[in-house]
């Protein structure tokens, strides 16, 4: 909804509060709606037909001024218009009431009297400080008059038998109703659902600027739903302005008739009286344009996804179901037989959109609505040029729109220095979807503004780039590629890279692979040029190679390479052979012939194709060749003379000779020469000047081994060390060259040795084997002292070992390691006794404590005077019967107060506390003794009338360890396999009490661990047991491992902590007591 | 109509054996002058394949076009699509038509149906389905040229395009959405039932025209093609 005022107005009242006045007139109570119409229809009765204009007929909101008879001097009051009644047979004037629509001119009237025909006049005087009179018609105008109360009299002329009559008129009672406005016009923009409404304020009329409040209803179907009804303020400021009001409709407009109307609300603040309502103006409406063929509305809109739609179908058939895509939808009446649905929150479209269907009796019709969404910001946008020609933009569409074809994102790129742009042509995306633009480039611009634009029906946004698109060049790939040779070692190679690179460097790559090697890569930065053809050399390449170019470029700045181009292959030329063949020779099984032989040169010192080989060979006399021997013989027979030659070997490619190798027909007859003596060579060359030492070696014609041993003697000798120093062989006992010395030692006499000799193979021979010849010392470390050695040395050659020589040596006693040896053991032997003592003294009292502790004697405690008497008793009964004593028998009397002095609360067994159950069994318990104190000389000296009420308290006592709590008896009882799993072998007596008789069995079961062996069994090897001729003895579970006779444990408690916890002197006390069992 | 690709195995058998009989037609051995046997044969031939290759295309089509098109039971009013050859007709009416008449029929349609498809194409949103419809309508054109050699083999003269009969696809203001997806499924139909139609045809003028020697056809048109 919109609104707009065709005005030029340079001011306004704003006057707040605007209803605020009009409602606080509690006169009007419903002041701006509910009664105008009925107010309508009042003051169309009283209609006069004297209204000078039609718009001025129509009247409502009447003040009823209180009349009074002239004649009358009661005043103004409430009873007057009672008495005013037989005035009114009289036929005075009565209910006078005026009322404004414009400010300008109030219209008055009043009820004329009874008698009065039409056309009656009346005299009307206004009283205030002045008096005028005016001669009016029964409803007239009067001017406006000033705040403040004005008498009125309205006398009828040439009426007989009628009275004047008197009002009080004041401004306050004065209604101010405007004129109806009047729509101007109404039009609809159907392809928007959208109505636009034009209406005039009529301001000239009014005489101040007031705020005025228009009121615009919309109204649907013929029964006119009221779908819209809405306020729009303006100000009217003296001139005639046209105001427009825009409605978009939910519904097609197509889909049923709409109504509007329009009533306004003047709000002058410098009016006190009554402001009400105009009337509701004329009802304009809008219908289906006739010609429309179309039977369902909207059709190909375009809508936001998630949004709500309204689809109708205006037809003369029943519409039998409607459907969105496969849906079914409720169909919504309006006028006829034509339907709408309304589809909610509907959800983006595929490709060709979403159907919407009406199936009549024997046809459908439809429309298609393209849900989507509005094109998001273009993403990842990027511009770069491969040629300096033209730029290449590409981007990211976002999230898809869901709208395709005709209906698809539209993108403009803008470029703002320029102020050229380019749109995108949906044709040109290809199947991968490709989002590109090309822009040209300007041929003085270098920085580029650009702006992309996505637009769709929903909406449009944007993302922007600023680019130095010579800083953004990535070039195609480099075509053409072609390699030329300028020698051996050098190539050029040219290739075309298209674009306009003259302005800035371009920075190429080569690589280089040679066959079987890595490949190497050479950068070269050259200027662009405009021919766009670019050529650089490559040297340093081997010659009669076969490389393989590829080359890519960038720009410098860099920002990215090219692709790589195509290979090239090239076959570098060839060049002179870089030195001759190495050479040998070989005089024939006659004698008479030099065999020579060479061999082939490597490829990369050949430096291309060997064609052939030169021989020749030079005496002092002569020189002779052989020449052109192929490539594929690498040898050559000479028949040479006595003379001395020097035979000269070329290699020979396309490209030139090698360096000649040579090697001479001299030699020395090898008869002469002896094995194991050593030859200086000395080749001397004869020169002009005189003889120069050419090269000089030293060899054996055969290596044999050394023919003496090495000379050595013992320079020091320690306790477990002995250095030993040998003496150099002489060159010519040496026989070969000395490759090192076998050094052997081993514990041994002088006669033994001599017997047994040395072998390297024995446990107990030593062997060092010496390689470093310069070296003429040993020390042989780790020897016992005061022992003897037999040491052997030898060399050896390539020739092979030479003889030993041997020697005794005895090393030192080592008496300094004997004495530390006794001193160290004493010394511990002390240290270990004094501290000991030292500890032993300091700590006695915790060692008597500990191992000897005072044991107190039974016989001073009461209590257990009262417990022996008991015992004593019961050791006298069991003598007669093997029934013990048992606790249960006993009756504490006297001793309350001792009982809780000797109760530890960790000690205190759940039985103990449990007299209840107990008494069960034993009813005639009232309290049991709940401690045995450990030690009881009768029990001891007569196990088996141990008091039963002892050992129980003994065994709980172990219990408590594992329990630290002890459980009320009810829960014990609803729980008896609450310990199910590890049972601590003690658990089982607490639980097992009369009462679990029937729980046993399942305890049994379920007690993970049962203690050394069932409970059974144990009853039969201790018959001495308290329980054993109870009834019960088999529940009653003894569960302890302790011996009956003993209060020891078989298995001592694994928790370290219990016996803390059940009492600091639990532990030694058991330990204690087991002692006399032992 | 069962444009959806469901028979695939059928189609599939279907197809093998016309790509096995294809060495066995006698037209593709005989080396003197054919006649209009061969070219029969091979149009009708195509006339099958492109039954089957029409299926898949609907099915991807009807998909492309949404509910409730691509629902089976789917089958509206053929209104508004006047300018469609109907292939439709009368048996009687069929039955007395006479070879030149029959073969015309059939290239006026296809020239036709072609025109309105290529329009398909340009419109389709996606660019697999504009494959796939461009696919089709070299597919359809060799069906044409197939059609017109027979018609040259015969010695009939091809039909005059009339005037204005090249439909320009180009959709009104008042062509909507719907509309025009109401067209497009009539002309997958009206093209499915040319292309049996035509194959009843070419069945036909085949065994007029074939002599009795090509028990293979005829073993196959007994197995109910």
């Amino acid at each position: 909804m919109q609104g707009s005022t065709e005005s030029n107005s340079t001011g306004f009242w704003v006057y707040d509060g605007l209803c605020g006045i009009a409602l606080r007139q509690s006169e009007c109570p419903a002041l701006p709606l509910n009664d105008s119409r009925q107010q309508m229809k009042n003051i169309g009765k009283e209609r006069d037909t004297q209204g000078e204009r039609s718009e001025l007929d129509v009247r409502k909101g009447l003040f009823r001024a209180k009349p009074f008879v002239s004649d009358s001097d009661t005043g103004f009051s409430n009873s007057l218009a009672l008495s005013k009644d037989s005035s009114i047979t009289l036929g005075t004037p009565h209910d006078l009431k005026c009322v404004t629509n414009n400010l300008q001119m109030w219209d008055c009237s009043w009820r004329a009297p009874s008698g009065a025909g039409r056309g009656a006049s009346y005299e009307v005087c206004i009283e205030n400080r002045s008096r005028s009179c005016y001669q009016l018609e029964k409803n007239s105008k009067i001017p406006p008059l000033l705040p403040g109360d004005y008498e009125i009299t309205v006398n009828p002329l040439y009426e007989f038998g009628s009275s004047k009559s008197k009002f009080i008129l004041n401004e306050k009672n004065v209604s101010l109703i405007p004129e109806t406005p009047e729509i101007l016009n109404l039009s609809a923009d159907f392809s928007t659902s959208t109505l636009h409404l034009k209406w005039d304020d009529k301001g000239s009329v009014f005489p101040h600027y007031s705020n005025v409040i228009w009121e615009i209803k919309v109204l649907r179907k013929k029964n006119m739903e009221i779908v819209k009804l809405v306020t729009y303020s303006t100000t009217l400021n003296g001139k005639d302005t046209v105001h427009h009001w825009n409605w978009t409709s939910d519904m097609p407009l197509e889909c049923a008739i709409h109504y509007v109307g329009i009533r306004c609300y003047i709000d002058d603040p410098q009016f006190s009286g009554h402001k009400e309502w105009s009337d509701w103006s004329l009802l304009k409406n809008i219908s289906l344009p006739p010609d429309s063929q179309t039977m369902v509305f909207p059709q190909d809109k375009v809508i936001l996804a998630g949004s709500d739609l309204t689809v109708c179908c205006v037809t003369q058939e029943k519409v039998l179901s409607a459907q969105i895509g496969s849906t079914h939808c409720p169909l919504i009446h309006l006028d006829g037989e034509n339907v709408a649905i309304k589809i909610r929150n509907i959800s983006a479209s595929a490709s060709s959109g979403t159907n919407v269907v009406f199936s009549v009796e024997d046809n459908i019709f439809g429309t298609v609505v393209f849900a989507g969404y509005p094109p998001d910001i273009p993403q990842k946008l990027n511009c770069e040029t491969y040629d300096l020609k033209e730029i290449i933009c590409t981007w990211n569409p976002g999230r898809p729109t869901s709208l395709a074809g005709p209906r698809s994102t539209s993108y403009t790129l803008f470029e703002s220095f320029s102020g050229k742009y380019v749109r995108f042509n949906r044709d040109e995306v290809s199947a991968n979807e490709n989002y590109q633009l090309f822009f040209q480039i300007l041929s003085n611009q270098e920085v580029y503004n650009f702006t992309l634009n996505a637009q769709n029906l929903l909406g449009q946004t944007e993302s922007t780039l600023l680019v130095n698109i010579t800083e953004k060049v990535h070039p195609r790939i480099p075509t053409s590629l072609k390699v030329k040779d300028i020698n051996s070692t050098a190539v050029t190679l040219s290739w075309h890279l298209p674009g306009n690179f003259t302005k800035i460097k371009l920075l190429c790559q080569i690589e280089i692979n040679k066959t079987n090697s890595e490949h190497e890569l050479r950068n070269v930065t050259m200027r662009g040029v405009e021919s766009s053809n670019y050529l650089t050399t490559v040297d340093k390449l081997n010659p009669y190679t076969i490389y393989t170019f590829r080359i890519r470029c960038s720009t410098d700045p860099f920002w990215k390479w090219s692709k790589w181009s195509n290979e090239k292959q090239c076959l570098t030329t060839e060049a002179i052979p870089s030195k001759g063949p190495d050479i040998w020779r070989e005089w024939s099984s006659d004698g008479k012939n030099l065999i020579i032989y060479w061999k082939p040169l490597p490829i990369n010192e050949a430096n291309g194709k060997i064609l052939s080989y030169n021989v020749s060979y030079s005496s002092d006399e002569e020189t002779k060749s052989l020449s052109e021997i192929p490539d594929t013989q690498h040898k050559a027979e000479l028949q040479l003379d006595k003379n001395d030659y020097i035979i000269s070997v070329v290699a020979k490619n396309s490209a030139g000779s090698s360096p000649p190798s040579k090697i001479a027909s001299m030699e020395i007859p090898s008869d002469q020469f002896r094995p194991g003596v050593r030859y200086n060579f000395s080749v001397y060359g004869c020169r002009n000047q005189g003889y120069q030492l050419l090269h000089s070696i030293i060899g054996y014609v055969e290596e044999l081994a050394p023919a003496i041993a090495p000379n050595f003697t013992v320079e020091d000798t320690s306790a477990d060390s002995i250095l030993v120093k040998w003496e150099e062989i002489p060159v010519e006992e040496l026989r070969g060259f000395l490759r090192g010395y076998l050094f052997y030692f081993e514990k041994g006499e002088r006669d033994t040795s001599k017997i047994m000799g040395l072998e390297s193979g024995r446990f107990d021979t030593k062997v060092k084997n010496i390689t470093d010849i310069s070296q003429k010392t040993l020390r042989i470390a780790d020897l016992q002292g005061k022992t003897s050695y037999h040491l052997v040395l030898r060399a050896y050659t390539g020739g092979g070992m030479g003889p030993e020589r041997s020697m005794f040596v005895v090393t030192k006693e080592n008496s300094e390691g004997l004495i530390i040896a006794i001193l160290i053991p004493v010394a511990v032997a002390v240290i270990i006794g004094v501290v000991t003592s030292i500890l032993c003294y300091r700590k006695r009292e915790w060692i008597k404590e500990t191992f000897y502790p005072d044991i107190p004697n039974p016989e001073n405690c009461k209590a257990l005077q009262f417990q022996k008497s008991v015992c004593e008793g019961n050791s006298a009964l069991k003598t007669l019967e093997m029934n013990p004593c048992t606790p249960n028998n006993v009756e504490v009397l006297e001793t309350r107060s001792v009982a809780p002095k000797i109760e530890d609360t960790e000690i205190i067994s759940p039985v103990a506390e449990r007299p209840e159950d107990r008494s069960d069994a034993e009813p005639e318990n009232h309290v049991v003794v709940s401690y045995c104190p450990p030690v009881i000389e009768e029990e001891l000296a007569n196990p088996g009338a141990e008091c039963g009420g002892g050992s129980q308290v003994i065994y709980i006592d172990i219990q408590s360890m594992y329990q630290p709590q002890a459980k009320p008896e009810g829960e014990l009882d609803s729980d008896p396999v609450g310990g199910a799993g590890y049972k601590p072998q003690m658990h089982l007596p607490i639980t097992s009490t009369v009462d679990d008789l029937d729980a046993d069995d399942d305890l049994d079961k379920t007690a993970g661990y049962r203690p050394q062996a069932n409970v059974n069994t144990w009853n039969l090897v201790s018959p001495d047991s308290p329980r054993s001729t109870d009834s019960n003895s088999e529940i009653v579970s003894f569960g302890s491992p302790c011996s009956i006779n003993s209060r020891q444990f078989l298995i001592p408690p694994k928790d370290e902590d219990s016996p803390k916890s059940s009492g600091g002197g639990w532990s030694f006390t058991n330990f204690f007591q087991s002692k006399p069992n032992d | 109509m069962d444009l959806r690709a469901g028979d695939s195995w059928g189609m599939l058998a279907c197809l093998c054996t016309v790509l096995w009989q294809l060495p066995a037609v006698p037209a593709l051995n005989r080396t003197g002058d054919p006649g209009p046997g061969p070219s029969i044969q091979k149009t009708y031939d195509l006339t099958r394949y492109l039954e089957h290759q029409l299926r898949s295309l609907a099915g991807t089509y009807l998909n492309y076009l949404g509910p409730p098109f691509n629902e089976p039971d789917f089958n509206p009013p053929r209104l508004g699509v006047e300018t469609l050859p109907k292939a439709t007709v009368n048996l009687e009416v069929w039955r007395s038509l006479n070879d030149k008449l029959r073969l015309t029929q059939n290239y006026e349609a296809y020239s036709h149906l072609l025109c309105y498809l290529r329009g398909l194409n340009r419109q389709a949103a996606t660019a697999e389905l504009r494959r796939s419809l461009a696919h089709f309508c070299t597919s359809l054109q060799g069906l044409l040229g197939s059609i017109a050699g027979v018609m040259a083999a015969l010695g009939y003269p091809l039909p005059q395009p009339l005037p204005g009969t090249e439909p320009t696809w180009a959709p009104g203001p008042a062509h909507s959405d719907f509309l025009q997806k109401m067209d497009d499924f009539w002309l997958l139909k009206e093209l499915q039932t040319w292309l049996w139609r035509s194959a009843k045809d070419f069945n036909r003028l085949k065994k007029k025209m074939q002599p009795p020697a090509t028990a293979v056809t005829l073993h196959l048109e007994a197995r109910g093609f």
